[in-house]
């Protein structure tokens, strides 16, 4: 319940923050500029609009994250304002649930928004075909957002708003590349590619979260994939958010 | 166990078991030891408190002397190297603790986005008021101090005063059984002190236990019940004020007229402070009880006297020996 | 356990919790690697009509922007030789790579190849290995590359195209060592005598090689001969139908 309450507060002052308006204009720039771009594209140019919408969604999150996630909790400890939460009854556990929530709420919002553009534009250029598959990426982008958010939440509660935005930046590069890490490894020795293997899969699984391709080609995921990005994010995000619980329990609020 | 006349168990509430106190600290130590160099910092050593239920109980000490730490320590945002304590009979640390307690930092931030009126709400809620009940609430306490004809004002237009008031408002908003207030005083005007004080009379008058920090001493003589002196870390002593004060021997004041050529006896070096004025001369004596004999001492050497004046001693007074006896007692050591 | 403070006891309880979860989310994460259809970022670059659309977008950070291709590409050509063999991208991987980094040889060496050979688009070989050659004329590898593209094709050898490149390499700075006997041999073998002997008249006072020297001094003797005798045949030597074979490294 107090997490509930946290996490409203939370969307409240993102939306009241000039950066998300600003995401929401520079989503709209982008989808604007697909449209001077799409004649370049030797008749590919639904495809790039796609590309580009749905990878627009996912770049201006990330950067909402890095400008926003990655200090919410160091910020909140340095301002003092995070008083106003733990002295009355908020377990620690509760606010971090309530940060990550109200952020990837906004996350989500902003995701949708873009999307709907997305979709409008599709629609006034008669690609109505489209519209299924897109739909579906803009959950996958949410639930790619929500991980990341996890991980700057809790990299937020350990450390200054500038290391964990690098670590955040890290950890995200290196989910990106989780799947050519795997690849790369059998080229290894076993001792070395086990490593790998164990690195990949504890890294966030970025590429599973990524369905443009079939987006563009106005193919669906199928329902085990779309089941499986669904349970790993709920996963992921809650083994994120239980680090950062345990190092914020211990944690003195000077 | 320990049982009263009639062989009953005592009240669980009773003051002296945490329990029964709103307050109670045993042996609640912090240390800080830092990172890279390892040295360790004292910030509370052995901290034994109680402070009863209703009472308005006074923490003083210099800045740095662990006043601000033992607070954040009780509400649960600094974690204790060792010690155990009670809000309300309730471990601190825990959620219930921090139930039915209001606390105002030192220097409250608030989420400058929000309204005051929306803040206040937001904090009710936390404290387990419900939507409509918090809403009146907030209604009601902004007006209370003094920040009602403005409610959609956003925190970030708000004055260091006003802010000091919104902080209270929202520590009392949810009625405590506790309230602990860290400086509440601090950096206010006049009447800034002044509408702080009403309000803690006012919620002394409910029955609510207040618990605050200061180094500012008329303000604690005024209000508290009793008062804890804490010093380098360690909570030197605690008494009611008047306990205190009456433990300070008066001093006597006494002008006259005709005495520039006296001299002090010896038997009264350093017992008698002796002052020339261009009106005449005043003789500042640490002891009351030898007043006599200086009246008549100087009367009989052909000094006019014009006034005897007692000088009632004071908390600082009383404040300011603690420090310095503890300061020998720490060189001596 | 009891004797611990609660927040200790919460701290302990999170870590416990967060491997059970991580371990949930790695084996999730495996599973999913081995299950589900794997995104193609190459293919996104698809709709670009070169790379010269790519570049401004990299905002001065190009060469990274082709290490990064340079990867992708290496992925892409093992990932295709191991599965379905087709290789329709290519080109356009290995065109935008080297309009990101037009002075990285060996991603045109390497392009240049993998195009003649598993591609089986010798024209497309050729283009990127002129753009190349045009990017960097004093690239005596480059040169010498695709003289030896030429002296391989695929259906037939274009002697005297390997011939000419295999000499502008031989005058390049970092020719390789073997570019003038490949430019006689091949001058040789498409009958223009002359010019070959020159070029193995070079070889023989150059090279240390006494083995060389030796079949420097062979080549003379009968490209002299065939001179003499007028009879072109006696110079050339019979060469087979190329049958290229790059072993995977």
């Amino acid at each position: 319940m107090t997490a509930l309450l946290i996490a409203r507060n939370t969307f409240r002052e993102a939306r009241r923050d000039r950066m998300l308006v600003a995401a929401l204009w520079a989503g709209g720039v982008l989808l604007a500029a697909t449209q001077l771009l799409s004649p370049l594209a030797l008749g590919e140019g639904l495809k790039l609009t796609i590309d580009v919408g749905l990878s627009g969604i996912s770049f201006i999150g990330l950067t909402l994250i890095l400008l926003v996630g990655t200090s919410m909790v160091a910020k909140e400890i340095d301002k003092r304002t995070i008083y106003n939460l733990l002295a009355r009854p908020v377990a620690r556990r509760s606010y971090l649930v309530g940060k990550w929530a109200g952020l990837a709420a906004t996350l989500w919002v902003t995701a949708i928004a873009m999307g709907a553009g997305l979709v409008l534009l599709l629609v006034v250029r008669g690609h109505v075909e489209h519209l299924a598959p897109i739909a579906q990426g803009v959950y996958f982008a949410g639930l790619e957002l929500s991980v990341v958010t996890a991980i700057a939440v809790m990299f937020s509660a350990v450390s200054t708003p500038v290391l964990s935005a690098l670590y955040t930046i890290g950890l995200f590069l290196a989910g990106q590349w989780s799947y050519d890490l795997r690849a790369f490894a059998d080229k290894f020795p076993p001792a070395i590619a086990a490593v790998c293997h164990l690195t990949a899969s504890l890294v966030p699984n970025l590429p599973l979260f990524n369905i443009r391709t079939l987006a563009a080609s106005a193919q669906l995921a199928s329902f085990d994939h779309v089941a499986m990005a669904t349970i790993y994010a709920v996963v992921y995000c809650s083994a994120a958010l239980c680090l950062a619980t345990a190092a914020l329990e211990t944690r003195d609020l000077k | 166990m320990i049982t009263d006349e009639h062989g009953s168990a005592p009240d669980a509430r009773a003051p002296g078991t945490p329990a029964g106190a709103a307050v109670s600290a045993r042996g609640l130590t912090k240390h800080y030891r830092h990172p890279w160099t390892l040295k360790l910092t004292r910030g509370l050593t052995d901290l034994n408190l109680e402070v009863g239920r209703g009472e308005v109980f006074g923490y003083l000490g210099p800045n740095g002397a662990g006043k601000t730490t033992t607070i954040k320590l009780l509400i649960g945002l600094l974690r204790p190297t060792s010690g155990e304590a009670w809000l309300l009979g309730k471990p601190i640390g825990s959620e219930a603790s921090r139930r039915r307690i209001g606390f105002l930092p030192e220097q409250p931030y608030f989420y400058d986005s929000l309204t005051g009126r929306e803040y206040l709400e937001f904090a009710a809620q936390l404290s387990g008021l419900g939507g409509q009940e918090a809403s009146t609430r907030a209604r009601h306490w902004l007006g209370r101090v003094g920040l009602g004809e403005r409610p959609r004002l956003a925190l970030r237009k708000y004055s260091k005063g006003m802010l000091q008031r919104i902080g209270l408002a929202a520590a009392l908003i949810h009625d405590p059984e506790l309230v602990i207030l860290d400086e509440p005083m601090s950096g206010l005007d006049p009447f800034g002190r002044r509408d702080v004080r009403e309000l803690i009379l006012e919620q002394r008058d409910r029955g609510t236990t207040v618990l605050f920090s200061s180094h500012i001493l008329p303000d604690v003589e005024m209000l508290c019940d009793r008062v804890g002196v804490v010093l380098g870390g360690k909570l030197v002593r605690t008494a009611t004020v008047n306990e205190l004060v009456a433990s300070q021997q008066q001093r006597v004041e006494v002008r006259c007229v005709g005495a520039p050529l006296i001299e002090v006896p010896a038997r009264w070096r350093g017992r008698i402070e002796r002052v020339e004025l261009p009106e005449g001369t005043t003789f500042v004596l640490a002891d009351e009880r030898e007043v006599n004999d200086v009246l008549a001492w100087l009367l009989a050497n052909g000094a006019t006297l014009r006034a005897v004046t007692p000088q009632r001693a004071s908390l600082e007074d009383f404040f300011l020996s603690v420090a310095e006896s503890e300061g020998q007692s720490r060189r001596m050591a | 356990m009891s004797a611990l403070p609660i927040w200790r006891q919460r701290s302990l309880a999170a870590i416990g919790l967060a491997l059970a979860l991580g371990g949930t989310a790695a084996l999730l994460s495996a599973q999913a690697y081995q299950l589900l259809p794997r995104p193609r970022p190459l293919e996104e670059l698809a709709y670009y009509p070169s790379g010269q659309h790519l570049r401004p977008a990299t905002l001065g950070h190009a060469e990274t922007a082709a290490d990064l291709a340079w990867l992708r590409a290496v992925q892409y050509y093992g990932e295709h030789r191991i599965t379905d063999n087709r290789f329709e991208r290519m080109e356009h991987v290995f065109d935008i790579l080297t309009t990101l980094a037009p002075h990285f040889v060996p991603a045109y060496v390497f392009g240049g190849f993998a195009l003649a050979q598993e591609g089986r688009d010798f024209p497309a070989a050729e283009r990127l290995m002129l753009k190349g050659i045009e990017d960097n004329p004093r690239s005596g590898t480059l040169c010498f590359e695709l003289g030896f593209l030429y002296f391989v094709r695929p259906g037939g050898r274009d002697l005297p195209k390997a011939a000419q490149y295999f000499e502008i390499a031989s005058h390049q700075p970092d020719s390789p060592p073997q570019a003038r006997r490949f430019a006689a041999y091949a001058r040789q073998n498409s009958g223009d005598l002359v010019v070959s002997y020159e070029l193995w008249l070079q070889v023989y006072r150059s090279t240390q090689n006494r083995f060389l020297r030796e079949s420097a001094a062979r080549e003379l003797r009968r490209i002299t001969q065939a001179m003499q005798t007028g009879r072109d045949d006696v110079a050339r030597h019979h060469l087979g139908v190329p049958q290229v074979l790059l072993l995977p490294q």
